[in-house]
């Protein structure tokens, strides 16, 4: 050649190398959650026999939230991308902003909550200490699933006076709780425009408080066991994180509501 | 890579049938390469992300179609590169014109003295602004060789090119770099150690 650079082949190509190994890329953003709950919703072809399809009820969510990523796609252009909003405030949850509207469904979605059992026997059974919000004292019914990590247990409350039942659930109060440390991406929240998303302070702990129109909750069971997620909606939640364990307390209460059943646990 | 509980054909037995987790570990493991690459092609992080994303889903699906056995590095890569280029094309060139910007800077080197630092970072910055004028496919090719270390096999899998080509294409994309590099630029007196 005849330019006069005195640059050798040899040079070049380390000097690419070198600057490989330096290039000023921008952090690599977490897209396994996010591809994790777009892959989920959608199965990648007609699977064995799966509790999702053999109820008509599940079908019909799963349609609707297939509908609801589908307009999402379709509205997901670099000018849009940054309307959706990840965030992973509290360990264990990740809620998902998308830009379309969430469907109304009608029946509420069979709840999942694991196995029907004692708080005693639960007690044994999970990683941590399960606390009883006092004010709303012994739950009518408690759940333990082993999906997470030191497992999950899950308190259901009846609605009474002062307490509305949820449509969703067909509960009063839902409080959930696991070890949020050791899944970052237990639950993932889909949250629709017509839901609000509150960052909010628990017993000086971070938070979010959901509310509005219901929200679509992805739960994650057992990693290498293969079950598929639970799919449902969720009404008006207050999660949070403490020591470790992501507390979640779904139902048609207030925040204030809320806040105050929140106040009784750590 | 250390530490694999699981190699890459394994995995992807596992979630053409379905496994949610094992295609979730394979993301894991390749988003950040997939967004480097895509990087490389859109020049910003927004469009990057969204590339990479879309091509980890698009692939999901595909794998129906992929050869059981084949490797799936380069198979994604090529699924990336497009998605990437697409994003570019729609994208346009402003976007990229703040980047170059932006990369003219590079993280410490305190091993250097400040002159030298100054000269090594000027240096790279003059590679990374000259790459950028380079057209996507000389840019990739060098990407995969240079800063990603793809074998031959897998550069001509990514590529969509026969193997024999691979070495040809990356020899002339090096001489069109050469070609848009200032006449004047020499190596910077660091990089230059072992230049006999």
């Amino acid at each position: 050649m005849a330019d006069p650079i005195r640059l050798g082949d040899a040079d070049l190509e380390r000097a690419l190398r070198d600057l490989g190994r330096r290039y000023p890329y921008p952090p690599t953003p977490n897209l396994a959650a996010t591809v994790r709950t777009r892959i989920v919703v959608r199965p990648i072809a007609p699977v064995r026999p799966f509790a999702l399809w053999r109820d008509p009820r599940r079908l019909a969510l799963v349609a609707a939230v297939l509908l609801v990523l589908a307009g999402a796609a379709a509205l997901i252009n670099p000018a849009t991308r940054d309307a959706i909003a990840h965030f992973f405030h509290v360990r264990g949850v990740i809620v998902t902003r998308a830009p379309s509207p969430l469907p109304s469904l009608s029946p509420a979605t069979p709840l999942d909550l694991g196995r029907l059992t004692t708080l005693e026997e639960a007690q044994r059974s999970v990683g941590f200490t399960i606390v009883v919000p006092p004010e709303l004292g012994a739950p009518d019914a408690v759940y333990v699933a082993s999906g997470p990590p030191g497992g999950e247990v899950a308190l259901a409350y009846k609605p009474r006076p002062g307490i509305p039942v949820v449509r969703e659930t067909g509960l009063g109060v839902l409080v959930t709780e696991f070890r949020g440390d050791l899944v970052p991406g237990f639950i993932t929240k889909e949250v629709g425009p017509g839901t609000s998303l509150e960052e909010t302070s628990v017993n000086g702990d971070p938070g979010w408080w959901i509310a509005g129109q219901p929200h679509i909750i992805v739960v994650r069971t057992s990693p290498g066991e293969g079950w598929p997620e639970t799919l449902r909606l969720a009404s008006n939640t207050l999660v949070w994180e403490h020591g470790g364990v992501t507390y979640r307390i779904e139902s048609g209460l207030s925040k204030a509501d809320a806040m105050r059943l929140a106040a009784g646990l750590p | 890579m250390e530490g694999r509980p699981l190699d890459d054909t394994a995995l992807v037995e596992r979630a053409r049938n379905g496994d949610v987790n094992a295609y979730e570990a394979l993301v894991q493991q390749y988003q950040e390469l997939a967004f480097r690459v895509a990087y490389q092609v859109t020049g910003n992080a927004a469009d990057a992300e969204d590339a990479a994303q879309e091509a980890f889903v698009n692939a999901y699906y595909a794998l129906a179609r992929f050869r059981a056995g084949a490797p799936f590095r380069p198979w994604l890569l090529r699924i990336v590169a497009n998605e990437a280029r697409n994003r570019r094309a729609a994208a346009g060139r402003r976007m990229a014109l703040a980047d170059r910007a932006k990369a003219a800077q590079t993280s410490g080197e305190t091993a250097l003295s400040p002159e030298a630092a100054a000269e090594a970072d000027e240096f790279r910055a003059t590679l990374v602004n000259s790459l950028r004028r380079l057209r996507d496919d000389d840019r990739l090719i060098l990407a995969y060789r240079l800063f990603f270390d793809l074998s031959e096999a897998e550069m001509a899998e990514a590529l969509k090119c026969p193997k024999g080509t691979v070495k040809s294409r990356l020899s002339r994309a090096l001489g069109r770099l050469r070609a848009v590099l200032p006449a004047d630029l020499r190596l910077p007196a660091a990089a230059g150690e072992g230049n006999g």
